[in-house]
């Protein structure tokens, strides 16, 4: 054990006072307080700019005067898009996904204002964040760092001594392995405590216990991510024969892993699990509207059986004459209806997109890069699952507020309609307050984890198969 | 001799295990970039056919459901515009997957519709879909790096340079002549894969083909030259490997990301937020306002409507309904107007980092060629405006007389579509040459300096 550490100590110190490693190490560190500041200082743009727009949508729709209730239902709210305050760390699908949504009666729209429909195609290249420089950069630095870590001692003949005077290959590799984690991590905590203490100062100390329970598995999640990719390093330099091999090994497995296979494993996905495009999603919820029937429609008969079975049952023969505004009820139904349809195709289609991000985060066995990004996303509530939880509370909004306003018109709306040139009917304008603004709630780290058991299993597999790689490795190396 | 030499140096690269798998990369990863590029305009072509079917059957339905008055009918009636990928759109797919390529409007306000998206999976947005542009711009430069990372350093450590150099007559020509198989090979590669693009897309020979072949080369020889520039340093295999990834990391992901995080940090485009608050409440507080208040402003707009008088004394009519409608999109202009300039202040931003950025700037012109950049979808969104107010324009007449569906021929209204190209700033290229010209003038200054104090 002691031998191990020694070894760690020396390779620490070595790779330290090489100039070259250390400036990288250096500028690295830089980039990371860069991205943090950046991402911190963008994150408090968006939510300012929300927050603004937030208020400004709250208090038109209470400052409306008297009016039909059906007319606020088509008034209607719009809704944006919280960013959690871990989102600084690691923007995830942020920038992809639509920020507001307008929430009217009968009709569900999509998303919009995504910022990457700003972009002109730059995005395509990746943002700076700082997930991004410690899932992508780090390891590239890790392998800069490590590639030479025993094949150079091969090279140089320094491995056989080592050899000949009692140190196993174990050992040696442990402590290689330590020591460029070492490294790694003489990096990763400055810089995560950094990003903690800034993070902390910039919300004024107004740190929740679940977002700083979510920042300590991030921290932890990363360190074994910078495990994995040391002891990669380290094998890939003990069964190199020349350092040269190794880093051109180190250097294609890089290129391979984190630049080509992630974008071709979502393509797979994508094109094994096929999801509708808005017209057909769009016709087939509109087929199944017109089966279970229109409430736009006086002669259709789901509608008209209603109608009977309304008049038999509070015995009189006009809908007129019924206690309640008939047309509220017969639209309350109609949007209960539509709803479910919708409901259960916007589930469907829920279904194939969580398919095709599955496979992606199933190739995190194969590919550990895979495995950290989608953790990561999930950590920091920038993942898919955030984004459909905003896009399904949204929509359970939008059916209280339709709802809430057909109860309305039911309750105050007289069933006989104003003459032509009369005033409209209308109810009074305290009753929108009534209406509770729009809160989104980000999931508990609790219900967080049970989405990434595949991610997380993933990591665990790599670092169990990297430690016991170093273990084994001593009977298939060559010294020479 | 030189040419003896050139066949020499030929036949021993490409009988190295670099070259083959390099090359082998290349033409596989190629392949399948056209091939997941292809499938995806072709599902988008698809799309649009189903699309145009569609559009024909939904007027008859609306008609059939609809069609008691004029004004319910055009509640509900959508008119579509298709904005038709060309073949090249399968070469840089750009931003085709985010922005929505199918508009259904109907003739309610336009800014309430003209920004709604396409249903589509953010992760699959995030990775960005593989195709050969792609290629071209992250893999090509990492094979031109491991052709000639050690170029001059492997002579030197096999320690065949100190043999030969004393008897060469010119030794840079030797490294030159190295230097220039290589070229060959990759651009025999390059070219490969644009000819069987043009083929198997197909793509027509015109002004288009010559611009991606001069971007596509210029990037290239870039890429070469800086390569030729690191070698020319002189030091280790390893020291230039390392430096030359570092250039490619530096160039084609940490820059843009910074540039991205910038632009979108310090353009925020909250226009796009107060467009749709103001179209939304311009139409809406019309409902509690005295009706002249509308008409008086709906008349200012359009003039030639004027000869038609609204029933004044109706609790509702669907001249007044259309005129509030048209009023939700007049009171957002400013908020339209903010967002594009803000908009070209983006691009404006994006297109002068990219004069220092060659893989930006090669993707940015590719998408510009391909049609399938962000000034594409605006001009499309423009079309669709246009389009829009054509179709308001020839019905306003209708709703002011009071025609019933029957005085409408509804079979114009078939699908729309949008086509276009621009190759107006492809003269930025310029600035990736201006940067291979640069660093092949420094490179040679570097190795005929290091030959001499040898």
């Amino acid at each position: 054990m002691q031998i191990t550490l020694l070894i760690a100590v020396r390779t620490w110190k070595t790779v330290l006072q090489n100039r070259a490693a250390a400036a990288l190490t250096l500028l690295l560190g830089i980039i990371l307080c860069i991205a943090t500041w950046i991402g911190w200082q963008h994150f408090k743009t968006q939510q300012q700019q929300q927050q603004h727009y937030k208020s400004i949508v709250r208090e038109q729709w209470e400052s409306k005067p008297d009016k039909h209730p059906h007319r606020m239902a088509h008034y209607g709210y719009l809704v944006f898009r919280d960013k959690h305050e871990l989102s600084f760390f690691d923007f995830g699908i942020e920038q992809f996904a639509g920020v507001s949504i307008f929430l009217e009666a009968h009709k569900q729209n999509t998303a919009n204002f995504s910022e990457a429909g700003f972009s002109n195609g730059m995005l395509r290249f990746g943002e700076l964040s700082v997930a991004m420089v410690l899932q992508l950069l780090v390891p590239l630095l890790i392998f800069f760092l490590g590639f030479n870590s025993i094949a150079a001692e091969r090279e140089s003949g320094a491995l056989k001594i080592l050899l000949c005077q009692g140190i196993s290959w174990r050992q040696l590799l442990a402590g290689k392995m330590l020591g460029i984690i070492g490294v790694a991590f003489t990096l990763f905590i400055p810089v995560i405590l950094l990003t903690i203490l800034l993070w902390a100062a910039l919300s004024h100390w107004h740190v929740s216990a679940d977002a700083a329970l979510r920042l300590l598995l991030l921290v932890v999640s990363y360190a074994v991510y910078f495990i994995i990719c040391a002891g990669i390093a380290v094998l890939v330099s003990a069964f190199s024969s020349t350092s040269r091999a190794a880093l051109t090994t180190l250097l294609g497995c890089w290129v391979f892993f984190l630049v080509i296979l992630p974008r071709l494993t979502q393509a797979i996905g994508a094109r094994l699990y096929p999801s509708p495009a808005k017209i057909e999603f769009a016709a087939a919820v509109e087929a199944d509207l017109h089966r279970e029937g229109d409430s736009h429609n006086p002669d259709d008969p789901h509608y008209a059986q209603l109608k009977s079975s309304l008049l038999q049952q509070y015995g009189v023969d006009d809908v007129k004459k019924l206690p309640f505004n008939y047309s509220g009820y017969v639209m309350a139904e109609g949007e209960k209806i539509s709803a479910a349809i919708y409901d259960r195709h916007q589930q469907q289609l829920i279904d194939i997109y969580e398919r095709q991000n599955h496979f992606t985060m199933a190739a995190g066995f194969l590919n550990p890069y895979l495995a950290i990004r989608h953790l990561s996303m999930a950590l920091t509530g920038a993942d898919f699952t955030t984004y459909a939880d905003f896009q399904q509370q949204a929509e359970s909004y939008r059916y209280q507020l339709a709802q809430r306003m057909n109860s309305l018109q039911m309750k105050y709306i007289s069933n006989e309609t104003p003459a032509a040139n009369d005033k409209p009917a209308a109810i009074s304008h305290d009753h929108w307050k009534e209406m509770p603004d729009f809160t989104f709630h980000f999931r508990k780290t609790g219900q967080v984890l049970p989405t990434q058991t595949a991610t997380i299993t993933a990591l665990l597999g790599w670092l169990v198969l990297v430690l016991a790689g170093v273990q084994l490795a001593s009977r298939f190396v060559k010294t020479l | 001799m030189q040419k003896g030499l050139f066949q020499y140096a030929f036949i021993l690269f490409c009988r190295s295990r670099t070259a083959l798998t390099g090359v082998l990369i290349l033409l596989v990863s190629g392949i399948a970039g056209l091939y997941l590029g292809s499938t995806f305009i072709n599902r988008q072509q698809a799309m649009i056919r189903k699309a145009a079917a569609m559009q024909p059957e939904t007027t008859r339905r609306n008609i059939q459901y609809f069609g008691k008055e004029l004004g319910t009918l055009l509640y509900h009636n959508r008119y579509t515009m298709a904005d038709q990928p060309g073949n090249w759109a399968a070469f840089s797919n750009g931003q085709r997957d985010i922005n929505p390529y199918i508009m259904s409007v109907s003739m309610l306000g336009l800014q309430g519709q003209l920004y709604d998206t396409d249903l589509s999976n953010p992760v699959t947005l995030l990775y960005g879909n593989i195709d050969l542009a792609f290629v071209f711009i992250f893999l090509f430069p990492l094979v031109i790096i491991a052709f000639t990372y050690n170029l001059w350093s492997a002579e030197k450590e096999s320690g065949v340079w100190r043999l030969l150099h004393p008897h060469a007559e010119r030794p840079a020509g030797i490294l030159l002549t190295k230097l220039l198989v290589r070229i060959v090979v990759v651009f025999a590669v390059a070219w490969l894969l644009l000819l069987i693009a043009c083929l198997y897309l197909p793509l027509p020979a015109d002004i288009r083909l010559l611009w991606v072949f001069l971007a596509v080369s210029s990037y290239l020889l870039f890429w070469f030259a800086l390569s030729f520039f690191v070698t020319a340093l002189g030091r280790s295999s390893d020291f230039n490997v390392a430096t030359l990834i570092a250039c490619w990391v530096g160039l084609n992901i940490l820059a843009p990301a910074l540039v991205n995080i910038i632009v979108s940090w310090k353009y925020p485009v909250p226009e796009a937020l107060q467009t749709v608050v103001q179209q939304r409440e311009g139409y809406h507080e019309k409902w509690d306002k005295d009706k002249q208040v509308t008409m008086t402003r709906f008349y200012q707009h359009y003039p030639q409507f004027r000869k038609y008088s609204f029933p004044q004394d109706a609790a509702f009519s669907w001249s007044w309904y259309y005129a509030m409608q048209q009023m939700g999109d007049d009171e957002a202009a400013s908020g339209v107007a903010a967002m594009a300039a803000k908009l070209q202040q983006r691009q404006q931003f994006a297109n002068n980092a990219a004069l220092f950025l060659p893989g930006i700037q090669t993707t940015l012109r590719l998408n510009e060629i391909a049609g399938t950049d962000l000034q594409h979808h605006l001009d499309f969104q423009a079309a669709l405006q246009q389009y829009h107010e054509n179709i308001r324009l020839y019905f306003y007449p209708f709703i002011f007389k009071g025609s019933t569906v029957k005085d409408v021929d509804w079979n114009q209204f078939g699908i729309t579509f949008f086509r276009k190209y621009s190759t107006e700033k492809c003269w930025q290229l310029l600035s990736v040459l201006l940067f291979t010209i640069l660093l092949s003038c420094m490179a040679w200054r570097m190795l005929r300096r290091k030959l001499t104090t040898q």
